[in-house]
């Protein structure tokens, strides 16, 4: 347990000492609300809650694959892969750790997005809007946990940038389908209570990555020296 | 019987079964009452998708035998099957569209069961592409039935969710429900010859590629064996 929240603290740490990652999702995010909303504006009208909870999952998707991977990309770069496993950590506390410090960077971009989307669709700050956020942080864990197992996987390869998003997208399909429902529903103001199907589908998918996550990262790793 | 033979004697009865079942769709069968001709690409649709969702299945499980006991052949086999999967899915994709132009007026429509396939044609796409990004050997085996796992399991999901989320938007057309209902014993009888064809392609193809992975990785492990006999004699 201390060493799981060694390694979560010292990929925080050095975040903090040179915020890239989170600066580099956030600025994603960004570039992709401004692209949906010239691209649908004219056609959104009255939807606005539909709209917005859909911008909401494209920003997530979109810069959790391109960013999330980095956590484990970075310490392949740096070859600090290798003493992590060297290190009495067991493969399946690195892969929380390391799927931890993901889903920390996705929900501070996501949070920004929120703040952007509040303005650009003329949200309210009101309980509807953090229901929203909730579901939104439920889609981060498991999102967390894919493209960390993902980037995992396809670290190595020739490609790696296009090939984790190809892997990771329609694994994600699941979660995306049931977020983008339960926040546009949140967001156009059903209670926790009418959105709980597509809460349940999204849990499912959370666990799914989790423990595919916890069983496999020890293959994923094992060889990495 | 060599296994060379005994490819061989499943390509030739895969193309006798094939013929025959050519044979039936095109001539034997009748032509159905709403549909017409059209219906008869459907002998080709079902075992195709049967074929497909089978050879999904078959590199999930042979990966996880992969990891498990860590023969090759369990990854080549796996490795074959997604490549053949692939292939069929593809197809079923295009038969399907073909039917639906006709008969529902597109192309193309966000139906479940089509977008569920095409979900599943993505996540072996990705495997596809995960192997040729990876080099060969052990490390894309390991990666690969990693992948294939974790897809395996996401597969379910992926089903109900469609299925949740194609049942409460509005429906854009009917549903697919009693548009191929096979009221003669002809159509049964080519609807099974067809699906016996289409599994021994599968099959045959299966066990080429089978043999080509082994003699790759065979061809592999001498050109190491070479290399390493070269340095000795080198260092002597």
């Amino acid at each position: 347990m201390r060493a799981m929240a060694a390694v979560l603290l010292k990929d925080v740490v050095v975040e903090l000492r040179g915020p890239m990652t989170t600066t580099a999702l956030a600025t994603v995010s960004l570039l992709v609300l401004v692209v949906l909303v010239f691209a649908f504006g004219p056609v959104w009208g009255q939807s606005e809650p539909t709209a917005a909870a859909g911008a909401l999952w494209v920003a997530l998707v979109v810069s959790g694959t391109l960013g999330g991977g980095r956590v484990v990309a970075v310490e392949r770069e740096r070859r600090c892969i290798d003493a992590l496993v060297l290190s009495p950590l067991d493969r399946g506390g690195l892969f929380v750790a390391k799927s931890a410090a993901a889903f920390v960077f996705i929900l501070v971009a996501e949070g920004f997005s929120l703040i952007v989307a509040l303005l650009f669709f003329n949200l309210a700050a009101d309980a509807a809007l953090a229901r929203t956020a909730a579901v939104l942080a439920l889609g981060a864990v498991g999102f967390a946990g894919l493209v960390t197992l993902v980037g995992a996987v396809g670290g190595r390869a020739k490609g790696r940038d296009f090939l984790v998003p190809l892997l990771a997208v329609p694994l994600y399909v699941p979660a995306l389908i049931a977020g983008v429902k339960a926040s546009a529903d949140a967001l156009g103001g059903a209670r926790l209570g009418e959105i709980a199907l597509w809460l349940k589908v999204l849990l499912s998918c959370d666990a799914i990555f989790v423990a595919a996550g916890l069983l496999l990262f020890e293959q994923v790793v094992a060889g990495s020296e | 019987m060599s296994k060379g033979n005994a490819t061989k004697l499943l390509g030739a009865a895969t193309l006798g079964l094939m013929v025959a079942a050519l044979f039936m769709v095109f001539v034997y069968a009748p032509a159905e009452a709403t549909q017409g001709d059209v219906q008869r690409i459907f002998y080709f649709h079902v075992p195709l998708a049967w074929v497909a969702f089978a050879a999904f299945a078959i590199t999930a499980v042979a990966g996880l035998f992969y990891l498990w006991l860590g023969y090759p052949v369990f990854d080549q086999l796996a490795y074959a099957a997604a490549e053949a999967g692939v292939v069929f899915c593809t197809l079923v994709l295009v038969t399907g569209s073909l039917w639906a132009r006709p008969i529902w007026g597109t192309w193309w429509t966000w139906d479940s069961r089509l977008t569920s396939t095409f979900i599943l044609w993505l996540l072996y796409v990705g495997y596809l592409a995960l192997r040729a990004a990876l080099a060969d050997g052990e490390q894309g085996a390991r990666m690969g039935a990693v992948f294939g796992l974790v897809a395996a399991a996401d597969v379910p999901v992926v089903v109900v969710s469609v299925r949740l989320w194609r049942t409460i938007h509005p429906a854009v057309l009917v549903t697919r429900e009693g548009s191929h209902g096979l009221a003669d014993a002809r159509m049964v009888a080519t609807l099974l010859v067809s699906m016996v064809a289409v599994t021994a392609v599968f099959g045959w193809l299966l066990a080429l590629r089978v043999a080509t992975l082994r003699a790759e990785a065979r061809l592999r492990g001498l050109a190491a064996e070479l290399l390493a006999l070269e340095r000795a004699s080198e260092e002597n």
